[in-house]
């Protein structure tokens, strides 16, 4: 029951508190070019996410493990988290595969690279080694933080209807005023939450 | 009439292609395309921070690239986001070594997980989602370019939010009291750049015109 706790506390953190996007700006180039990309759905991109990081995380811990009794870790860490987000990317790619075939699986295939190889994946990777959390405590950070990361998808789009407004200059029409709504957002989460997290 | 709209559609063409190719001013890969944000937004608080991360982009990104274009001959195109990612891993290593050379393990720890995080930003693994091969040459050339491009707005946007947020720079004091607090928050790092992008923009699209003025009197 307590590691049920631990589990969903941990989500719940990554999901609000310590937002990928909002707290980290993890992933946020990405989503700043997937709110505008029409050609991707947001929600494969996110289901892919999420796929990839519950995946990806057990196996970086593992790897974070061994790599604790060598001096130079953390100079190989981003090669450990890579090589952990790889082995992630083709199982992934082998359960689409399975599940849909070749012909329905091409829009998933087309999206999953972006959807491996990006700084939320890694990021929270990273941090789950850097701040020792335990196995569960890893895997409910992972799932939290591609949920908030699909949740800031969505909250950025939504907004992107009244961002279009003539009204807004069109220096800033695009990216320059996603990001001040971001930002906006982002002071949101500061004034709830009231402090900076560790990065 | 004809010939002169002629002209003028081809000098904006001209305008457009030199433009294209300008990845320092005209097409600053943060101003945009939107690349490289997540360092900037967080770690790039301070002058120093914004100089540590310059130096390792500047050692990451050509070197990168150009193995990548190398590498990326034996790889099938939905894998080449993976030999992308562990090339950048691979010279990550040597890169976090002259950096452990350069500065002391305090100071890089003031970059946290941005440091590492280099690996996977689109900055550096963008180019493999063009389904085009890289020739080795123009990757070295495109890297180093867009290497100073970044470099660029990591130092120009780090000194302000160090002035704005601290009011001192490389840690100097500048004026007495810090007029903008939040500039050092990430929310405050949006914001900050969301307005030097506007601004920046804004001129770039004022030099064009004035290109492509000077074309047409050509």
């Amino acid at each position: 029951m307590q590691s049920l706790g631990t589990f969903f506390t941990y989500a719940l953190l990554a999901v609000f508190a310590q937002n990928a996007v909002f707290t980290r700006a993890l992933g946020v180039s990405r989503l700043v070019k997937l709110v505008d990309d029409t050609a991707v759905d947001s929600l494969t991109f996110g289901a892919l996410l999420c796929a990839v990081q519950l995946i990806a995380a057990p196996l970086g811990f593992y790897a974070n493990r061994l790599l604790e009794q060598y001096r130079y870790r953390t100079y190989v860490r981003p090669l450990a988290m890579v090589l952990c987000s790889a082995a992630a990317f083709f199982i992934v790619l082998f359960i689409i595969v399975l599940c849909f075939k070749m012909d329905g699986a091409r829009k998933f295939i087309a999206v999953l690279p972006m959807a491996t190889f990006n700084t939320c994946i890694l990021g929270t990777m990273i941090i789950g080694s850097v701040q020792s959390f335990t196995l569960l405590q890893t895997i409910g950070f992972a799932l939290g933080s591609s949920v908030g990361y699909v949740l800031a998808v969505q909250l950025v789009t939504e907004g992107q209807n009244k961002l279009q407004s003539e009204e807004v200059p069109a220096t800033f029409r695009g990216l320059p005023i996603t990001l001040l709504y971001i930002g906006i957002l982002a002071l949101a989460i500061y004034g709830f939450t009231g402090h900076v997290v560790a990065f | 009439m004809t010939g002169s709209s002629d002209k003028k559609t081809r000098s904006r063409a001209e305008v457009e292609h030199r433009a294209r190719r300008d990845r320092i001013f005209l097409n600053n890969p943060v101003i945009m395309q939107g690349l490289g944000l997540a360092p900037l937004i967080v770690a790039a608080t301070t002058l120093k921070n914004g100089i540590m991360l310059a130096v390792a982009v500047f050692l990451l990104l050509t070197p990168m690239r150009v193995l990548a274009a190398a590498l990326s001959k034996f790889a099938y195109f939905r894998f080449r986001g993976l030999t992308y990612a562990l090339t950048a891993a691979v010279v990550y290593i040597g890169v976090r070594y002259i950096m452990g050379l350069l500065y002391p393990t305090a100071d890089l720890a003031l970059l946290g997980l941005y440091l590492p995080l280099l690996v996977a930003d689109p900055i550096i693994l963008k180019r493999y989602e063009r389904p085009q091969r890289e020739r080795m040459h123009t990757a070295a050339r495109k890297g180093l370019v867009t290497s100073l491009g970044y470099m660029l707005i990591l130092i120009f946007l780090s000194a302000i939010r160090e002035f704005l947020g601290a009011g001192t720079l490389l840690g100097h004091w500048i004026v007495k009291r810090s007029w903008f607090p939040m500039a050092q928050l990430p929310a405050g790092g949006f914001i900050i750049l969301a307005l030097v992008m506007g601004v920046w923009r804004a001129v770039a699209v004022n030099v064009k015109e004035q290109m492509s003025l000077g074309a047409e009197e050509r």
